[in-house]
């Protein structure tokens, strides 16, 4: 489903991501940890097509297209979702007018006919029934004055509605408590699916003890340099990340090391 | 003084004849003023960023003659079927449909200036006595003063709610851009309560000017919910002025919504002299091409614990200039007043222009007062979030400045009138450059 070969991004000139592979099957779930400013939103932001990013070398390819030459609507369109980190205030626009404008273009594109007012709002009782989340967000604006943990399971909600076919979680678990964060998790396991990939960034292994991926990888100075199963998460919670300059890749029971960017 | 203004000195009523003497008096008091005086110009401060040279090229002729107007032209349909609708053609009372509710009584300005009515003649007085009071000269008043024939006269009896009137205006094209000058009363006496919707909408094949000035009077308790929503033609020159004298407790809430028109200028003054009575600014301006929008908002507080709100927004596109000044005075003894301004513009392109300006002077005390004004684009973070979600560029930036202004229409009680004023607003919304 998703292939990122040697991929190298910067933002304002310094260079954040360099190197990075990563391939992503349909119906697995990966996860990605990293210390801080390794590169983790960076990757999220890439594939969602944020024109900060500049993409210096590499490509990604999605569905056995380029995605790095399409817009971030494009993208969207052809099935890429990223959960905000940050979930943006939107003043003014309705949570509901909003989303059914968002699945409505996705659904043009495809040449799928519209969905009237009335099959959306079916379609959104449905999803918020799946999720267990009150119709209350239903009527506020995108986001505004919505809590922490109300703006994350409005990123859920808005994938579960939208269906993609990948998604990008970034950093989806800061910022909840524990049992904000439960409800952000099973909102998450019950979209998982054979045809839908998931990457959730993290830097924490707290959320991983309620979605637990296929894989993990370890993103430390812009590539990946470690890549387990589930069970990696918990070393990287107990040693922490800074074994991680220490070279003390080597003792830990991995599938793969790759060479640190800069040994 | 200008070429136009001399035109249109030249062209002033000689004889001030036909009515009672006290407006014999009004209409000498107008001429002699604007004799004086003229029209405004860039040298008077109130008019620093608007200049009337679209409207002074073109040789406007001042609309003198008072005749039967024809029927069967052409009306634009009206936002909303009100219980009571009157149309507006170049100036003057064309037409009355529906009916008035008892305790409700509609005019024509030329009858009621004839058989009177109870408190008209001080209105109209007031209104140079509110000019003489703010010390703004304000040329267009005068030459509607001076001319002063045609109009209407609304007044609810105490205690009566009136519902909803519609004042339907538009223009015809003449051989000749024409000048046309109107004045509408409002009475309310004690609780009594109106709905006026005014709705500016001409055929674009004229270049008429509109000169229009609004006054009410409103009485204990009473409430005066005035919208005024024009999408006037590109040429169009509308000139406008709403000046509301407030009791105590009285409530005035006035939204205006410009979508059209060349050149627009529009002046909305409340006196606050009773205590406690509350006043509600609101107003929503969109330009593109070469339109110029210009509103002057002015709160007096004159009386202690009153309440006042201004709230606008603005989106320029294209060439388009905004002009906003939002003014609130606190006069001495207006104690526990609570005033709040608030204006925000976007930019969306080079070549648009927004001239923003707050003033608030304060004489009282315990007064609570707050103003911002800012002008910017449109949030990146916001466009780049709804494109991730897979609504194209155009469409994200068109969702945003249409909910830039939706803050205004949705503040109106009638969730059906904010709904359509708002899809008008986005029919018109100036695109990202």
């Amino acid at each position: 489903m998703l292939k990122i070969k040697n991929l190298h991004a910067t933002v304002a000139g310094n260079k954040i991501l360099k190197g990075l592979n990563l391939e992503l099957k349909a119906g697995e779930v990966h996860a990605i940890m990293g210390p801080n400013g390794a590169g983790k939103s960076t990757l999220g932001n890439v594939l969602a097509g944020r024109e900060a990013y500049d993409v210096t070398e590499g490509e990604i390819i999605f569905n056995g297209k380029n995605l790095l030459e399409l817009e971030p609507e494009e993208r969207a369109c052809e099935g890429v979702f990223l959960a905000f980190q940050y979930p943006v205030e939107i003043p003014g626009v309705n949570n509901t007018y909003f989303l059914r404008a968002a699945l409505n273009a996705q659904r043009k594109y495809r040449g799928e006919e519209a969905l009237d007012s009335v099959s959306f709002l079916r379609l959104v009782r449905e999803k918020l029934k799946i999720l267990h989340i009150g119709d209350g967000l239903l009527h506020r604006a995108v986001n505004e004055g919505f809590s922490g943990g109300e703006k994350k399971r409005n990123e859920i909600f808005q994938m579960a509605v939208l269906e993609p076919t990948l998604a990008i979680l970034d950093e989806t678990d800061s910022g909840l408590d524990i049992d904000a964060l439960k409800t952000v998790a099973e909102g998450v396991n019950r979209l998982r699916s054979p045809d839908r990939g998931m990457i959730v960034i993290t830097h924490y292994q707290r959320l991983l003890d309620y979605i637990v991926p296929d894989k993990v990888h370890v993103l430390a100075d812009g590539k990946l340099v470690a890549t387990g199963g589930a069970d990696l998460a918990l070393k990287l919670e107990e040693q922490g990340y800074a074994w991680l300059e220490d070279g003390g890749i080597a003792t830990l029971d991995v599938d793969s090391v790759e060479q640190m960017a800069n040994p | 003084m200008s070429e136009l203004s001399a035109q249109l000195i030249a062209a002033l009523p000689e004889n001030f004849g036909s009515g009672p003497g006290w407006l014999k008096v009004l209409r000498q008091a107008g001429a002699e003023e604007f004799r004086a005086h003229g029209l405004p110009t860039r040298k008077d401060e109130a008019w620093k960023y608007t200049g009337l040279g679209t409207l002074a090229q073109g040789e406007v002729m001042l609309a003198t003659d008072f005749e039967v107007m024809v029927s069967g032209s052409t009306h634009p349909k009206p936002l909303v079927e009100n219980e009571l609708q009157i149309n507006m053609l170049d100036g003057q009372f064309l037409a009355e449909i529906g009916n008035q509710r008892p305790g409700l009584t509609v005019l024509p300005m030329a009858d009621a200036l004839i058989h009177g009515l109870t408190g008209l003649q001080a209105l109209l007085e007031s209104l140079t006595e509110t000019q003489l009071k703010t010390g703004s000269t304000h040329g267009f008043s005068a030459l509607n003063s001076a001319t002063l024939e045609s109009g209407v006269v609304i007044h609810v009896a105490a205690g009566t709610d009136a519902g909803s009137l519609s004042l339907i205006w538009s223009t015809r094209a003449a051989e000749a851009p024409l000048l046309f000058n109107s004045r509408i009363c409002v009475i309310l006496e004690q609780d009594a309560k109106l709905e006026l919707l005014e709705h500016f909408e001409s055929p674009n094949d004229n270049a008429n000017t509109s000169n229009i000035v609004l006054q009410a009077d409103l009485g204990v308790n009473a409430v005066f919910q005035h919208i005024r929503f024009q999408q006037e033609s590109d040429d169009a020159t509308l000139i406008t002025r709403t000046e509301i004298s407030q009791q105590a407790e009285s409530e005035y809430a006035y939204y205006g919504f410009d979508l059209g028109g060349g050149l627009v200028r529009h002046d909305v003054h409340t006196s606050i002299k009773g205590s406690g009575a509350k006043s509600a600014i609101n107003g929503a301006y969109l330009l593109d091409g070469n339109r110029h929008v210009d509103n002057h908002a002015r709160v007096d507080h004159i009386a202690p614990g009153g309440f006042s709100d201004q709230y606008f927004r603005g989106v320029a596109g294209g060439r388009g200039r905004a002009v906003f000044n939002t003014a609130v005075c606190v006069h001495p003894g207006a104690d526990e007043t609570e005033a709040r301004q608030s204006n925000a513009n976007i930019l969306l392109s080079a070549r648009a222009e927004v001239d923003t300006k707050p003033e608030l002077e304060i004489y009282a005390d315990e007064v609570v007062a707050s103003h911002g004004a800012t002008v910017g684009q449109l949030d990146e973070q916001a466009v780049f979030y709804m494109r991730s979600r897979g609504l194209s560029e155009p469409d994200a930036r068109q969702l945003l400045t249409t909910a830039f202004c939706r803050s205004v229409s949705d503040k109106l009680a009638d969730q059906v009138l904010g709904e359509l004023i708002s899809k008008r607003m986005m029919d018109v919304m100036p695109q990202a450059e």
